[in-house]
């Protein structure tokens, strides 16, 4: 089931496949995190903060996959509203900010000028930029790189309508690789070594959503960082938001 | 005790494999990627090398192979500790036990610390 007519779509069954070994980490870690305390007699070592910000991550990628599944099947007759960019970005910061924390990350909101509502689905924005955000922020804390990791969640205005997205330190990210990265979703192991380096769930997970909001992830460059984004059309109704 | 190369693209599953490893009296050095483990390396000669497969920016195999091509780390016991299958592994099955001298391949998410800890004394004893 592609979630629009192109073929650069990622498949229901392959973007299930990604989630699924992208859940090994999270779910991983907590069963480790859960053990270390038993094995030192030190039960102080069992982090259940980090316990939870995994948990929270790996339960938020799972609600925003069924909600990606929700809309793709919705897609024909799904019903756009106006939403405010700035305040989803926001939203999505807040819910991110403990995650970045512990991978050491610093999470910043630039929102570039002011501007009204763009025609989104609400919950579909929010979720979209929250798995996008989760799989950078992981991304970003894995990169061979010195000095201080930042990711960006950012939005401007193009001539082509308001871009919001997420950006980071990702060297060897391109339109080529990304290109590349869709069509190898589900199926090969690391379909975007050159960003991260596991299966890219929340990436594809992102862009499934956005499709049926007919609109996708590209890659994008904000002030010296470049990252992955969407553009969103300005909403022709009065603003109340 | 052993010091251990620690590659592990995850920093919070890092965190935890190190503060086990540390505790059963081994120093590690930690890092995230192909390049810093080369660089680690180069720093501290280890006693053994615990690796994912799944890096960023390069394969796991192309540390692999890298790694092998110094001199003095040919004969570093290397452990892997992945989150692929036996099945996804078993088509690089052999080169990596043969051409690449991999000691022994982990399944991450049914290791526990407890296994990771003896399979790198193991093979630090064994070195």
């Amino acid at each position: 089931m592609d979630v629009s007519d192109s073929t650069e779509g990622v498949r229901a069954d392959s973007l299930l496949l990604s989630v699924a070994e992208h859940l090994k980490v999270p779910l991983t870690t907590i069963a480790r995190q859960a053990e270390l305390g038993q094995l030192t007699g030190q039960v102080e070592l069992t982090d259940a903060a980090a316990i939870r910000v995994q948990a929270n991550a790996a339960l938020t990628l799972v609600d925003s996959y069924l909600l990606g599944l929700e809309l793709m099947n919705r897609h024909a007759d799904l019903q756009l509203e106006p939403v405010s960019v700035s305040s989803t970005l926001n939203d999505a910061a807040h819910d991110l900010e403990r995650f970045a924390n512990y991978y050491q990350v610093q999470l910043e909101v630039e929102v570039g000028g002011r501007f009204g509502p763009v025609m989104s689905h609400p919950q579909g924005l929010r979720a979209a930029l929250l798995s996008l955000g989760f799989a950078l922020v992981e991304a970003q804390a894995a990169q061979d790189m010195r000095g201080p990791r930042r990711v960006t969640l950012a939005t401007h205005r193009t001539p082509l309508g308001i871009v919001a997205g997420v950006y980071g330190h990702y060297e060897a990210l391109s339109a080529e690789r990304w290109r590349a990265a869709l069509g190898l979703a589900g199926k090969a192991r690391q379909p975007i070594t050159s960003l991260m380096p596991g299966s890219g769930a929340g990436l594809f997970v992102a862009d499934a959503i956005l499709r049926s909001m007919d609109t996708r992830l590209r890659v994008g460059r904000y002030l010296k960082q470049s990252g992955l984004a969407a553009t969103l059309q300005p909403s022709r109704q009065l603003a109340f938001v | 005790m052993s010091h251990i190369l620690l590659i592990e693209p995850n920093t919070l599953l890092a965190t935890v494999y190190t503060r086990a490893l540390q505790h059963a009296g081994h120093s590690v050095a930690r890092v995230t990627g192909a390049q810093a483990g080369i660089d680690a390396a180069d720093r501290r000669r280890p006693d053994i090398v615990i690796t994912e497969l799944h890096l960023p920016q390069h394969s796991g195999i192309e540390f692999l192979h890298e790694f092998r091509s110094y001199a003095e780390w040919q004969q570093v016991p290397i452990v892997l500790n992945t989150a692929l299958t036996g099945t996804q592994v078993a088509p690089v099955m052999q080169a990596l036990h043969r051409d690449l001298g991999i000691r022994e391949i982990l399944y991450k998410p049914r290791t526990s610390l407890q296994d990771l800890v003896r399979v790198a004394r193991e093979h630090a004893l064994a070195a």
